[in-house]
């Protein structure tokens, strides 16, 4: 009896802390995507003290723009198979200086160095100026080319 | 107090490389004016009014042939729309216009013929080979199929569109001491391009032991004229695979640029005809909107949506040509 209400227990604590897990998400879209230097992801130690010998082998990373409710982030992998789902809806968490996405399939998380951050009302203000200067531009072009 | 333009923002955020960007805007902004090319996989449509004043619209869309494997590289039949995304120059492309089988695409195919000193030793297993191909029921009725043999300094035209009915192997005989692979490549392509018709697929298959030694045009050339074409390259290796475990690096670029594959003589006919025309008949083709980009050239990569163990093979990009950008643009 003893033992069944101690197993009872230990799987209400665990659901409850798989839940919190789940409620701890955020939920992104990714935007763009490239392939950069993984450079920046690489640790600075390695960089100063690594043998000179070494040769420098270059190595590109996928890099994201992810685009959440509130804030939109420009993340990098670790190595150039490090890859996101780009469903139209994602699930991360940031964990210390990383960004950890689920990776619904694979049933695990994936962790992305954070390279840049910004306010998404900061970014869409930043979109719309670009699109507004674009469209003028168009239309001088299309007065230009009346003439 | 200074207040910050939201573009001097901007650059600080996103640093030197949209700096770049930005100085590159008008160059985009003059070529939105100009007509877009229906060639290379992108479909224009115009509209003209009929009054005193003419009025051009011109919509381009993407049109893309892909295939999907698992993680054991089997075609996997039952993809779909929303199982994958396209990358295309950067952006993330979700919305498509169409997403169909390819097997409601014609075909037309031109078969290039390694007919060089270099390939004597395996000429009979590759004409046998060749001719297995071409005589082959599953093709389409509506499919064509060419063939052009290459020795010497130049490729010859064996059959064209009809060679189903009329090859024979003896049409193609062997010898020439050079190897103009890459020009013969380029006239393949070039011939498939003049053409060209919406709705139908450009295909070579080639069989090669992969040495070029007299060609004009460069690898580069090549390459870019495949990508501009759209065409998709099945090369097929004739060395002995027992000899050399690595298949030859050209026709390996070729394939893969294209999104093709690259196969070995010596896995057989059957092999071959199931890798390459089977292949054909699994991929699938979707269609989007061309998205703005800075670049004449569009890199080009899909990626799952779902399940990371799903592989996705397509041409390696595409060419817009944008007014006012210089060659360096290009890759």
């Amino acid at each position: 009896m003893k033992r069944a209400f101690t197993a009872i227990f230990l799987l209400c604590i665990c659901s409850g802390l798989a839940s919190a897990q789940i409620g701890m998400y955020q939920h992104g879209s990714v935007i763009r995507m490239h392939m950069a230097d993984c450079g920046v992801t690489r640790h600075s130690f390695i960089t100063n003290f690594g043998s000179p010998a070494t040769p420098n082998v270059e190595e590109y990373c996928p890099e994201y723009t992810l685009l959440s409710d509130n804030v939109v982030y420009l993340i990098v992998g670790k190595s150039s198979s490090q890859l996101i789902p780009l469903a139209q809806s994602i699930d991360f968490r940031l964990q210390k200086s990383e960004l950890a996405v689920r990776v619904d399939d694979a049933k695990r998380e994936s962790k992305f160095t954070i390279k840049e951050m910004m306010v998404r009302s900061e970014w869409e203000r930043i979109q719309r100026h670009m699109e507004d200067r674009m469209k003028s531009s168009e239309e001088q072009t299309a007065l230009k080319s009346r003439d | 107090m200074n207040e910050k333009h939201p573009l001097s923002s901007l650059l600080a955020v996103f640093g030197r490389r949209n700096r770049l960007r930005l100085s590159l805007f008008p160059l985009v902004l003059v070529a939105s004016f100009f007509p877009s090319h229906s060639a290379f996989g992108l479909s224009p449509i115009g509209a003209e009014d009929p009054g005193n004043d003419t009025y051009h619209s011109t919509a381009s869309e993407v049109r893309l042939v892909f295939f999907a494997t698992d993680e054991h590289n089997h075609n996997v039949q039952d993809i779909q729309k929303d199982d994958f995304a396209v990358v295309d120059d950067e952006n993330v492309i979700r919305e498509f216009r169409s997403f169909t089988p390819s097997a409601s695409i014609k075909l037309d195919v031109i078969v290039l013929i390694d007919s060089s000193d270099s390939i004597l030793p395996h000429f009979q297993q590759e004409i046998t080979n060749v001719a297995q191909l071409i005589s082959q029921s599953s093709w389409s009725p509506e499919d064509n199929v060419s063939a052009m043999s290459f020795a010497g300094l130049q490729a010859h035209l064996i059959c064209s569109r009809n060679c189903r009915s009329s090859f024979t192997v003896d049409q193609v005989v062997p010898g020439g001491a050079a190897t103009p692979l890459l020009d013969a490549v380029e006239t393949a392509t070039t011939l498939l391009s003049q053409r060209r018709q919406p709705d139908v697929w450009p295909v070579i298959i080639l069989f090669s032991d992969g040495d070029d030694t007299i060609s004009k045009a460069s690898f580069k050339d090549v390459q870019e004229r495949i990508l501009a074409t759209g065409a998709q390259i099945y090369a097929v290796d004739v060395r002995n695979s027992g000899r050399s475990r690595t298949q030859n690096a050209t026709l390996q670029s070729l394939a893969a640029d294209s999104g093709g594959r690259c196969v070995w003589l010596s896995e057989g006919a059957n092999e071959i005809f199931s890798k390459v025309i089977d292949d054909l008949h699994s991929a699938r083709v979707v269609t989007y909107a061309l998205p703005q980009s800075n670049s004449a050239f569009h890199s080009i990569r899909i990626l799952p949506t779902h399940n990371l163990n799903l592989q996705f093979r397509c041409r390696r990009g595409y060419y817009h040509p944008v007014a006012g950008l210089h060659q360096e643009d290009n890759p």
